[in-house]
């Protein structure tokens, strides 16, 4: 009773604020829509063809891999500038196992995933270990791997890739494996919900309406197969786009139900509180840059499958793009704050400009200042609504 | 309960101060209702309230934090309506605030913290040091401060001193109504001694001063007259002369107060803990020992209390023991008769070790989280398999330790940091109770925390001590050490300078220890 004043005042903000950053998706993915109307208009429908839809998330692929590992990263109160000189260069070591050393595919992949490990490990304990702040590390890295790719492929594009590595960047999974996938995807969730109100009505926990439940699951049903016979009409779902769902299902799952996952988010908020919990931080830190160097692998070799070849210059900005998709996506310079698909629809609305854009011929400058006017602007938002200071 | 508001008659005119109908309420719940306070100048008046009465809302609300307009009644300052829009605002109208947690930047040195924002200025914007430093010694000796040199930066001070340079830096501001929030929490006895001989000194040069503390013995020394606030509504105001601490915290919690601590019997076993030889060096001057060869050991189901100024060491004891201390150590450590090594706070745990650390704003509560998760924190792993949480177990083992303590929140996903000290307190020590501990340190449990929570720690250590855990209090509040512990170790300047026997212990007994030579170690 007594101390029941102070709370519930302080209490309603938050729950304001909680019930907020629920619905910030929905205010992003209304952004985004908006986006999409805005060049669907400009480009009399062009923009939103089954051919260019396609196109767009294939390009988001790439991107995507590095926001999901950097929002880990970002989540942690830590951040890695050398994400885009890493994918160049573990994309650079793909083209060159794959081209000059014509390893077998699976082999190529799992070496360069392996070494994108190794790396995130060598920053990781740059960080972790001999405590240099990550900003200087991922500064260090972002010219010391470039300084590696150049070295290692004389400074000239490596290519034709193999026919079968360029499926990893150009492939199509056929329609009807695509249909099969998405009813799967559907049962499950589905599955999901019916055993979440089993278990919440046998722990007396409260449970939504049937209705909510069911309408939440018809409109997943909607996009999922709307999202199918789109990409189906345009030969089916590009092989990175899946690529793509698969690691946002593994991530969200890590940062939602997950030991590791709570532990970063305990990190970002407050290490220190963390740490004299009894919880080695070090660890989950060093494993936090571990994931990030495994998706520049696999956003390395897609970027290679793709333009199928091995370029010096490959994912050049790459890491600033994924940094502002993550912040574009909620999360906090400032750590703890933050999430998987928020990331993703952070790297949505950063492809669409860049695709819609290019298509109606506008200026590279001004998509330059298009994107950084964006990102200022999603983040100002952001303190606005959520009436955070400073 | 049922106590009608009661006043002490004050010729309003007189008054430096008077908030008069003070409401504030936030979305929609009332924080202050219809709260009257009155300072006259020269006066000292104490406010007194539960954590989450209304008392920092209220000071938030005169020290301009909460602009006006934003707040229900109205302020007159000498019967002049204050219409105050920032802190500046008030500032300038003479009224300065000198927070719970001191606000100064420890890089800058004094003369720089005290005329931070007025600096005075040369031609060309150009710091006039000369003057500035004269100014600020001029002020230091005002207050009858030895020993802070004004030049050097504020980090080179304890909090003690830095509280004398806060209030050294709102009389430079020419303050006059100080609101000192909490003032004594991170000071030691001594220190308090010379924060209140200032109080009264302010008071003899006609500064009005607002006294907010949970500590009732300061209030009853220093204040001429006590408002009690309770659930955002005045609950009275009368003088001191009229009062006894007895009847302030009768008042502050609508209900008598049994005692405090309701000691149990509990039996004292085997050496469960036993620490050899730890020094400690300080993180900056490795030259410098903060803890200088100690020894102790706690049996099983003892309350070991250590006493002690800040500065003592104690802390950084603790801290050293849970493997936690920053600096460099050494030490042996046995835990049920078997050597550990303990290198860090992780070690520690899994050796059967906890502790809640001292400052919970910076190294206990994780903000972001709710109140649940943070419980859970160090214990995750007990309710996850192959590292996947079963978030229903996790769920119920919250619930039931929210309960369990009584930790107050609406939903144990509120975030932590929007909870009151008290509740926050409970659920960090809850936190480091899930792991089943055989040896639990709690440096400063109550810090921060209201009456009510005070005593519900308090029984809840008794309690832990009664199932057999070995406890060390490390505590700045003297009747606490003595109302808790079976046995008091003193510190000063990094060693044992006491070891006692809690029977019949005073705390003349404690505090004669603690100033005695360092060298000098009594039994008693």
């Amino acid at each position: 009773m007594s101390s029941s004043i102070d709370t519930q005042a302080v209490g309603h903000a938050a729950r304001f604020r909680q019930i907020f950053s629920q619905y910030k998706i929905i205010a992003l993915l209304v952004a985004v829509a908006l986006i999409w109307l805005y060049f669907w208009h400009a480009t009399d429908g062009a923009f939103l063809t089954s051919r260019n839809i396609s196109n767009l998330f294939r390009q988001m692929a790439i991107t995507g891999m590095l926001a999901l590992g950097m929002v880990f990263v970002i989540i942690a109160g830590e951040i890695d500038l050398s994400v885009g000189s890493l994918l160049g260069l573990l994309g650079g070591v793909a083209a060159i196992l794959d081209i000059s050393r014509h390893l077998p595919l699976p082999a190529t992949i799992a070496l360069v995933l392996l070494l994108g490990a190794a790396v995130g490990t060598l920053n990781g304990l740059w960080v972790t270990w001999l405590r240099v702040p990550s900003f200087i590390v991922g500064l260090g890295g972002m010219l010391a791997y470039r300084g590696v790719l150049l070295g290692i492929t004389g400074g000239s594009t490596i290519a034709p890739s193999s026919d079968a590595f360029v499926v990893i960047g150009q492939g199509y999974v056929s329609p009807a494996t695509g249909n099969v996938l998405a009813v799967l995807i559907l049962a499950l969730l589905v599955f999901i919900t019916w055993r979440r109100r089993v278990a919440r009505q046998r722990l007396e926990l409260k449970i939504n309406a049937l209705w909510l439940d069911a309408a939440k699951l018809v409109a997943a049903g909607v996009v999922l197969f709307v999202f199918v016979h789109v990409l189906n009409d345009y030969g089916g779902i590009p092989v990175p786009v899946l690529l793509l769902l698969g690691l946002l299902a593994v991530f969200s799952f890590i940062a939602s139900q997950t030991v590791f996952g709570r532990r970063i988010y305990a990190i970002g908020s407050n290490i220190e509180a963390t740490r004299l919990s009894g919880i080695n931080v070090d660890r989950v830190r060093l494993a936090v840059f571990v994931l990030m160097g495994v998706m520049c692998a696999f956003a390395g070799l897609v970027n290679t499958a793709r333009l199928a070849a091995g370029a010096p210059s490959a994912g050049t900005n790459g890491e600033l793009d994924a940094i502002a998709a993550c912040f574009i996506g909620g999360a906090s310079m400032r750590g703890g704050v933050g999430t998987v698909h928020g990331a993703l629809v952070g790297v949505l609305v950063m492809a669409s400009l860049d695709n819609g854009m290019s298509m109606i011929d506008v200026d590279a400058y001004w998509q330059m200042i298009v994107k950084g006017l964006i990102l200022v602007l999603a983040v100002w938002a952001d303190v606005v609504s959520s009436g955070r200071r400073r | 309960m049922g106590t009608e508001p009661q006043h002490a008659v004050v010729d309003g005119d007189a008054c430096l101060l008077r908030m008069r109908g003070i409401s504030k309420s936030f979305a929609g719940v009332v924080a202050v209702d219809g709260v009257d306070l009155q300072v006259r100048a020269g006066e000292c008046l104490g406010l007194c309230g539960e954590n989450g009465a209304g008392k920092s809302t209220l000071m938030k609300v005169l020290s301009g934090v909460y602009p006006h307009g934003s707040y229900g009644g109205e302020i007159l300052i000498d019967g002049v309506p204050l219409h105050a829009h920032s802190v500046a605002d008030s500032e300038r109208a003479g009224i300065a605030i000198i927070h719970q947690e001191l606000m100064l930047v420890p890089e800058l040195s004094v003369t720089e913290n005290i005329f931070l924002g007025r600096e005075i200025r040369r031609f060309g914007g150009r710091m006039d040091y000369p003057a500035m430093h004269q100014r600020a010694e001029a002020l230091l000796r005002e207050l009858g401060i030895d020993g802070i040199k004004v030049g050097q930066p504020v980090l080179h001070y304890g909090s003690g001193h830095q509280q004398l340079i806060e209030i050294a830096k709102a009389l430079g501001k020419q303050a006059r109504l100080i609101i000192f929030d909490e003032p004594s929490s991170s000071l030691t006895a001594t220190e308090t001694r010379t924060l209140l001989a200032i109080v009264a000194d302010l008071k003899r040069r006609g500064v009005a001063c607002v006294y907010i503390s949970h500590k009732l013995d300061e209030v009853a020394e220093v204040c001429d007259r006590v408002t009690v606030i309770r659930d955002g509504r005045h609950i009275g105001t009368q003088p001191m002369a009229e009062l006894d601490t007895h009847r302030i915290v009768t008042m502050m919690v609508g209900r008598e107060l049994g005692q405090m601590f309701e000691r149990k019997p509990h039996a004292i076993g085997e050496v469960m803990l036993e620490a050899s030889h730890v020094t400690c060096l300080d993180v900056v001057n490795p030259r410098r020992k903060r803890v200088d060869d100690v020894s102790l050991q706690v049996r099983r189901g003892e309350i070991l209390g250590i006493a002690g100024l800040i500065g003592a060491g104690r802390t950084e004891l603790v801290s050293a023991i849970y493997g936690a201390y920053p600096g460099t150590w050494r030490g042996e450590l046995r835990i049920d008769g078997k050597p550990v090594r303990v290198r860090s706070p992780q070690a520690a745990v899994r050796a059967g070790l906890c502790m809640v650390p001292e400052d919970r704003k910076h190294h206990g509560i994780v903000p972001l989280m709710g109140v649940g998760p943070n419980i859970t924190l160090s214990v995750l792993g007990h309710y996850a398999r192959a590292g996947v949480i079963d978030g229903n177990r996790e769920a119920h083992a919250f619930h039931h330790e929210m309960r369990r303590l009584n930790v107050r929140a609406s939903s144990p996903m509120l975030p932590i940091a929007s909870l009151s000290g008290g509740n926050q307190q409970k659920a960090v020590l809850t936190r480091m109770l899930l792991p089943e501990p055989k040896v639990l340190i709690l440096d400063e449990p109550t810090r921060g925390v209201d009456v009510g929570a005070k005593q519900e720690i308090y029984r809840l250590i008794f309690d832990l001590a009664a199932r057999g855990i070995a406890i060390i209090v490390v505590s700045s509040e003297m009747p606490e050490v003595l109302g808790l512990s079976d046995r008091v170790l003193v510190m000063a300047d990094g060693r044992v300078c006491g070891d006692f026997i809690n029977d019949g212990l005073r705390q003349e007994d404690l505090l004669a220890a603690a100033l005695a030579l360092p060298h000098r170690i009594e039994n008693a």
